[in-house]
């Protein structure tokens, strides 16, 4: 009986491994091809092992193209995205499930009906809304004669702040709240303002984290709305700059790969440490965007 | 006082408010407005009727284009969700300690679709690239793979299987862990074997999960675009363009405003249909 378990195990344990393994394949393409020369490259593919490691690929890679500047930007985007949505979705939760007001379930289906809507849907309409954003970037109050937010960090950042599954999590978060904590605030004659000032953001850590590394992730892998809004090589977030170094000349896979190592590192980091949440945020929210 | 706190709620909804109804909801009636004109970005919007649509019937692109979209979700997403509901029963099945065979099967999931698709143009590369490689070393003949019109858009459902198989992985897991043991042991008693345990028990009681799962999936697979731009651009032949490939080429490439409006507008009627299917099926039980 216990021999036919162990036999199970092993069995077991081999398929997942193998299973893992080809998943973790490309991955290791990824790193060893990163690190191999020029010449090994051109014959090809031949084995996983680079015959030395050439770790300075990776900042000559870095030399081609101002990278520095991709990163600022995409940091610099992801940053305020991040701080901006959870101050906005939280609010707007709170005041879903804590405060009575007209019009409330309306307005909450309104939002939610949101999160069923792509955004590559509106893409054209919302490109237009950026465009003509009204005066800014030379545009008129009716959003005529300039470029809006064109090639302006608010025109990446704006539309990915409203998120309504962020407002759908913190309005359940904060739903599970006990009563008496803010009947307690109330009592002490505070405002709604600063009973979530007080009361609800201090104990929003666990939200706040789960919440703000799926958008961290979500907006640094940005690709779409950073293509459709700059069209200059300095306003570039990492994944376009990623994209048009492959676009340059002839494809340089190890220069190429690099560069993919750099941009997914921070993500990757993220991952490693903080894997906890990152899975209780997928399955809690159960979609990524 | 109390005209304060009548006010103070809406304070605390507004900034959400005013940010989604500027880029949601007045672009949805944008866009639906947009489709029955000529716009081109640079001169005014003329009022053409049904012309777009007429033409996009007419469009054997596009008609292609939602073949394709279909052809490509029916390819990643059905093989994704089994593949990851077998892995979540593997790993689930607690026998064997998984904490870094999952991390490793979920991992491509965090990473940019710009990013998992330079990998992947290097794996298809049709030249030296390392499938070819690979397939040479066993003597077996290469392909074009992305640049042969027949697979492009297979491989393409292949990478996408790659990327989202951990993430299918992961919530059927979530879901697993939410059915009792109590069914189990019961069926272990009657004497069911891990087949039929499977198909009478884990099946039907994951079916919430299941279903929310299909319905994103059908939505977000029809909304594919990166790694068509960034890996194929569309071609060879056209054979991988999708729905939002298209829309984005009308209305950014050819600065044909009204005429991609229109298509964004089939589509969103499709994801709409989805949805409403969803909803009937979900509030039946």
């Amino acid at each position: 009986m216990s021999k036919q378990i162990i036999m199970k195990k092993v069995i077991l344990k081999i398929l997942i491994i193998i299973i893992a393994l080809i998943v973790i394949f490309p991955l290791c393409v990824l790193l060893s091809t990163a690190l191999k020369s020029d010449r090994e490259i051109a014959s090809g593919f031949v084995s996983l092992t680079p015959e030395k490691l050439l770790w300075e690929n990776i900042p000559k890679a870095m030399g081609m193209g101002d990278w520095p500047r991709y990163f600022f930007n995409s940091a610099l985007i992801t940053v305020i995205t991040v701080v901006c949505s959870l101050l906005i979705n939280s609010s707007a939760g709170f005041a879903f499930a804590r405060l009575p007001f007209k019009g409330k379930n309306v307005l909450f289906y309104c939002a939610m009906i949101g999160m069923m809507l792509p955004m590559q849907i509106i893409m054209l309409p919302v490109f237009l809304q950026i465009k003509e954003f009204p005066l800014l970037g030379g545009n008129n109050i009716l959003g005529q004669g300039g470029i809006g937010l064109i090639n302006n960090y608010w025109g990446i950042i704006l539309p990915l702040i409203a998120h309504p599954f962020g407002v759908f999590m913190s309005r359940q978060y904060y739903m599970n709240f006990p009563k008496e904590l803010d009947e307690a605030a109330k009592l002490d004659g505070c405002s709604a303002l600063s009973i979530y000032v007080r009361v609800y953001l201090p104990l929003s850590k666990s939200l706040f984290a789960t919440l703000g590394l799926l958008k961290t992730v979500d907006t640094w892998n940005q690709y779409t709305w950073p293509l459709l809004v700059t069209n200059t090589k300095e306003m570039q977030t990492v994944q376009l700059a990623l994209n048009a170094f492959k676009g340059e000349n002839t494809v340089q896979w190890n220069y190429l790969m690099a560069a993919t190592i750099v941009i997914i590192l921070p993500v990757l980091v993220l991952f490693i440490f903080l894997q906890k949440y990152f899975v209780q945020g997928i399955v809690s929210t159960g979609m990524k965007d | 006082m109390k005209g304060k706190v009548k006010i103070a709620p809406y304070c605390f909804i507004a900034p959400f408010f005013i940010i989604f109804t500027y880029f949601y909801f007045v672009p949805v009636f944008k866009v639906i407005m947009d489709s029955f004109t000529d716009y081109d970005m640079f001169t005014k919007r003329n009022f053409v009727g049904l012309k777009n649509y007429i033409d996009l019937v007419k469009d054997e692109t596009f008609i292609l284009s939602i073949g394709n979209t279909f052809f490509y979700t029916a390819c990643m997403l059905f093989p994704a969700l089994v593949i990851g509901l077998l892995l979540a029963c593997l790993i689930g099945s607690s026998l064997v300690k998984t904490r870094y065979t999952r991390m490793a099967i979920f991992m491509p999931h965090v990473f940019s679709m710009v990013a998992i698709s330079m990998i992947w143009l290097y794996l298809y590369e049709p030249n030296n690239g390392v499938l070819n490689q690979i397939l040479k070393t066993m003597h077996l003949r290469g392909s074009k793979w992305l640049r042969d019109p027949e697979i492009a858009l297979f491989c393409l459902a292949v990478m996408g299987i790659w990327k989202s198989v951990g993430y299918y992985m992961v919530v059927f897991l979530s879901g697993l862990k939410g059915i009792s043991l109590q069914y189990y042991e019961a069926a272990k008693i009657d004497g069911a074997g891990p087949v039929n345990t499977f198909f009478h028990i884990t099946l039907p009681l994951l079916k919430p999960t299941t279903t929310f799962l299909l319905i994103t999936g059908i939505i977000s697979s029809f909304n594919v675009f990166e790694q068509v731009n960034i890996m194929t651009g569309g071609g060879p032949l056209n054979r991988t363009t999708t729905m939002v490939h298209q829309i984005y080429t009308a209305g950014f490439a050819e600065y044909k405003l009204g005429y991609a409006s229109a298509m964004s507008v089939i589509l969103l009627l499709i994801v709409i249909g989805i949805s409403i299917l969803n909803f009937g099926l979900t509030n039946k039980e």
